[in-house]
């Protein structure tokens, strides 16, 4: 790339986490100025939903695309749903133990998977998905999946929805923390060079098929564990909120929002559910207004929303320059 | 002994619907490599134009058809110039654009027709019996027409000059462009045929099933897994993939129920796609 990135002057160092700090700030004092439930709703649902996205990144960095994220999150709030609510076990072992099983069973089926290469693997985990949710029709007698599931334990026992938010917003901080040291720490480079070159990473001894397992291991379990403590949020479970619209609906909102930063899936979410919330007025043209946000991304931002701020410096020093920058495109 | 008589028909029947409304879809991925999330929509659109045409404005039922599948043929040029190819070989930009379009086409359709439940009037009325069986005639003339279509799709793509430039462009891009074939043109020309096959598959199917906003979904997935199991690259390979999802649905509900047999059917596909991941017929793939 032959923008120029060469001189990083000292301030631009504070500017990134004073962003963070300064985003965070304003989410924890939204609740004081926004009383009504239904906007904390929406925010709730985009920390949940913030989790999975970043989560299905997660296993996206070592070249596997898996399309069956959705089903995860449904492994997860059924099994601590049920548990719950059948055993009457604390929700501080089902929570935990409704994002193990998602991981349990992504690992169990990350074995045979992690053989295929690129498209396989997605279609492959397609129809896994497809066929998990069936699953929990088969087992309707505990999931109750037809007629939707209720009468599990709440998070809390208050009406109002703010001890909620703030539970959601720790807890999307710590996924998100807990990811972000996942990534950059030694196991996610490992798997960033499995995914530029298996055969390159293969000869400097990284063992391809153990660490395409542990990554969709992770990416299973946090988004069972935002499975698992939105079944105990919502208090109301539909197995057409884990089927393959909603899988895909997530792999749009890390693809909108730049497959390639972390920051992607985070801003991906954010303007996806909003965006149809702030045009409610239309009623039943919203769908367009998402369409439209679809398809604006993707013709005139390939790299995601991400990239916006830079395509915006690049024009603009272009013209300031009056010399045309050759953009390179790259994958 | 009735039962396993009814039973072969139904699965007959079934495998010859799932392959009629594969046909496009498989053409398109097999030839362009291009996964065509939209060919459940478009499939649905079709079904509305030819309704349309035949309780709307009256017309002949097999006039509407043939008015469909123009007019669907059409928009399929429009999605090949501004969708498909731009996206060439990006599945992730394809996929947000197939997005896109689903929901552009199913609120529009929402919008304008409304989400009740629609019925196409049959295109051959009648119930054919031969002793005890009994089929609708609808069914067969699906039933026959699938199978032509297949027929004549092999031989197109086998026997034709634009056909073998397909069958070239699949094989090798580069190649084939050396050699002076337009990918611009045979690809339009591809789109164009898939959306129609699409479109023969909505009128149809609108008769048999009914008419819903929503029934592209489960449709789009039946055509996935044949495609899958058949194999990229051959056409033919729906045939035998059409035939085993069509047995497995017809017979597997007789015993366990109806989501418990969709999960044993997808568990048959996961098994084959970890075995054989070019699928039953499809070409030798790199692991």
């Amino acid at each position: 790339m032959i923008e120029k990135r060469l001189s990083v002057r000292g301030g631009r160092k504070l500017i990134e986490p004073a962003t963070y700090a300064g985003v965070i700030i304003f989410l924890c004092l939204v609740p004081l100025f926004i009383k009504s439930p239904y906007y904390l709703h929406i925010f709730i649902l985009v920390f949940i939903y913030i989790i999975a996205s970043a989560s299905l990144r997660t296993i996206t960095i070592s070249g596997q695309f898996p399309l069956a994220h959705a089903a995860f999150m449904g492994v997860g709030g059924y099994t601590s749903a049920v548990l719950a609510k059948e055993l009457g076990w604390s929700l501080f072992l089902t929570i935990p133990l409704g994002a193990l099983m998602a991981m349990g069973i992504g690992i169990l089926i990350g074995y045979p998977f992690a053989r295929l290469r690129s498209l396989y693997y997605a279609l492959g985990s397609l129809f896994f998905g497809i066929g998990m949710v069936q699953v929990f029709l088969v087992f309707n007698k505990w999931t109750c999946a037809y007629q939707g599931l209720t009468g599990m334990p709440p998070l809390f026992a208050s009406v109002s929805k703010v001890p909620y938010y703030y539970f959601f917003l720790g807890l999307t901080l710590l996924c998100l923390l807990a990811l972000h040291r996942f990534e950059f720490c030694r196991i996610g480079t490992s798997l960033k060079a499995i995914n530029q070159s298996y055969m390159a990473a293969s000869s400097v001894g990284i063992n391809e098929a153990w660490y395409r397992i542990l990554a969709v291991g992770v990416g299973c379990f946090f988004v069972g564990l935002a499975g698992a403590t939105y079944a105990h949020y919502n208090l109301a479970l539909s197995y057409t909120s884990f089927d393959m619209l909603a899988t895909l609906w997530i792999v749009l909102y890390v693809l909108i929002g730049g497959i390639d930063s972390f920051a992607g899936p985070i801003i991906g979410t954010a303007i996806l559910v909003l965006l149809p919330e702030f045009a409610r007025e239309l009623k039943a043209f919203v769908p367009y207004v998402s369409a439209g946000m679809l398809l604006i991304v993707v013709f005139v931002m390939p790299k995601g929303l991400v990239s916006l701020p830079g395509l915006i410096k690049s024009r603009l020093s272009e013209r300031k320059r009056g010399k045309r920058i050759a953009h390179v495109s790259g994958n | 002994m009735v039962l396993a008589v009814i039973t072969v028909i139904n699965a007959l029947v079934m495998s010859s619907m799932y392959i009629l409304v594969a046909l496009g879809f498989a053409f398109l991925f097999s030839i362009m490599g291009t996964l065509n999330f939209a060919h459940g929509v478009i499939y649905m659109v079709s079904g509305y134009i030819c309704y349309q045409f035949a309780v709307g404005y009256g017309l002949n039922q097999w006039v509407s058809l043939l008015l469909s599948v123009i007019i669907v043929g059409a928009f399929g040029l429009f999605l090949e110039k501004y969708c498909f190819r731009p996206f060439f070989g990006d599945l992730n930009r394809t996929i947000v654009v197939c997005i896109a379009i689903i929901l552009i086409l199913e609120t529009t359709v929402n919008i304008t027709v409304g989400t009740q439940v629609r019925s196409l009037p049959a295109f051959v009325p009648g119930v054919l019996r031969a002793g005890i069986v009994s089929i609708s005639a609808e069914k067969l003339i699906t039933f026959i027409i699938g199978g032509v279509l297949l027929a004549a799709i092999i031989w197109f793509i086998r026997n034709t000059k634009a056909g073998q430039q397909m069958q070239a462009i699949s094989q090798n891009l580069k190649g084939a462009v050396l050699q002076g074939i337009s990918i611009h043109r045979i690809s339009a020309l591809a789109c164009v045929l898939a959306c129609g096959l699409a479109a023969v598959a909505g009128c149809l199917m609108g008769a048999i099933l009914s008419l819903s906003p929503f029934m592209g979904g489960h449709m789009l997935l039946k055509a996935l897994e044949l495609v899958i199991l058949g194999g990229i690259g051959s056409i033919g390979g729906i045939f035998f993939a059409g035939l085993l999802i069509g047995t497995l649905d017809a017979t597997l509900p007789l015993f366990i129920s109806g989501a418990a047999s969709e999960a044993v059917a997808l568990g048959v596909i996961v098994a084959v796609l970890l075995f054989r991941p070019q699928g039953l017929f499809g070409l030798e793939v790199e692991m």
